[in-house]
């Protein structure tokens, strides 16, 4: 049975817990704290440590799905669960004050997960903020990873379909990156 | 939870009341090598001892803490997490939240102090900030 841990990252309000409870066939873990930082985002709560949720894919394929903090002062949480990551969906909210730089940055911090197995790119909220463009957001990521494949799908992360659109999308590139990192090892 | 209040860190009132109630763990508890009072959020509101850099670190990190030590409680449904203890060689960490607010109070004592009585100092500070805060209320 093969088991991915599998990030959710990006800014805070950019639907990472929501995206993990419309995943998870498990109670998700969640570790929400009354927000009292109202200028970065108008929510009442903000995860502080993680969240933890389990999806099956395929007959017995394990995936097990950590979201952490959107604020850069619980970074020391970043790094603690990259480590077993091999693969990142990154949220970001298109109606967030600057969301190409959010991409930019968190890009900057997590994108090192497309050689351990794949990214892809989830812009939520686009029903609330018509811009930017789509094209916008792979333009920055041509920009920042040059020569990655990383795909871009707008998607609701209250809707179970379309995040696992988002979600299928990255395993299969995971899977793709170990089949070609086994046979070139094979090849060696 | 006092919901309504205003963010404890922004506070004046709050943050002169958390400065008084460290320096008062101090002097009662001479093994305190560091103590910082934050919000659930992991924001600093008042710290004895460290630099700003350690304060605001140590506030986001002790937040994370309470947060999972709460999840794990709440997990296996033995109530509401009480405090938590991080022992090492050197010293000892431990964290509480303050009776009815949305704070904690995270102290790091070395080790020649007993867990017991640093338990017993800090559940004293954070049951005299609570009071501290109430007579600001009232």
């Amino acid at each position: 049975m093969a088991e991915h841990v599998i990030l959710f990252a990006g800014p805070m309000g950019a639907g990472k817990t929501t995206a993990i409870e419309s995943l998870s066939e498990i109670e998700t873990i969640r570790t929400e704290a009354n927000n009292t930082d109202r200028e970065t985002a108008d929510k009442d709560t903000t995860t502080v440590a993680l969240d933890y949720g389990e999806i099956t894919v395929g007959d017995e394929d394990k995936v097990r799905l950590y979201g952490v903090p959107g604020q850069r002062r619980f970074n020391f949480m970043w790094t603690i669960l990259k480590e077993r990551a091999v693969g990142l969906v990154l949220l970001v909210n298109n109606d967030a004050a600057d969301p190409i730089q959010e991409l930019a940055d968190f890009l900057d911090e997590f994108g090192d997960l497309h050689e351990k197995g794949g990214v892809v790119v989830c812009v939520t909220r686009s029903d609330v903020a018509t811009s930017p463009h789509i094209d916008q957001y792979a333009e920055k990521i041509r920009e920042v990873l040059p020569g990655r494949m990383i795909p871009v799908f707008t998607a609701d992360a209250r809707n179970t379909d379309q995040m696992r659109t988002c979600l299928m999308s990255l395993i299969a590139n995971i899977e793709m990156t170990a089949m070609i990192a086994a046979s070139q090892e094979r090849a060696a | 939870m006092n919901n309504a209040a205003p963010s404890a860190h922004k506070d004046p009132h709050i943050i002169a009341c958390a400065g008084e109630v460290l320096e008062g763990l101090n002097e009662f508890c001479r093994s305190l090598r560091y103590a910082t009072f934050l919000t659930d959020d992991g924001f600093e509101v008042a710290s004895f001892g460290g630099d700003d850099k350690q304060n605001r670190r140590v506030a986001s990190m002790a937040s994370s803490m309470q947060a999972l030590g709460d999840a794990v409680a709440k997990d296996l449904r033995i109530g509401a997490a009480e405090y938590i203890i991080i022992a090492a060689e050197t010293g000892y960490v431990i964290q509480m939240r303050v009776p009815d607010q949305l704070m904690v109070l995270a102290a790091h004592f070395d080790a020649a102090e007993t867990v017991g009585k640093a338990l017993s100092v800090v559940r004293l500070a954070a049951s005299n900030m609570c009071a501290m805060i109430r007579r600001e209320a009232a």
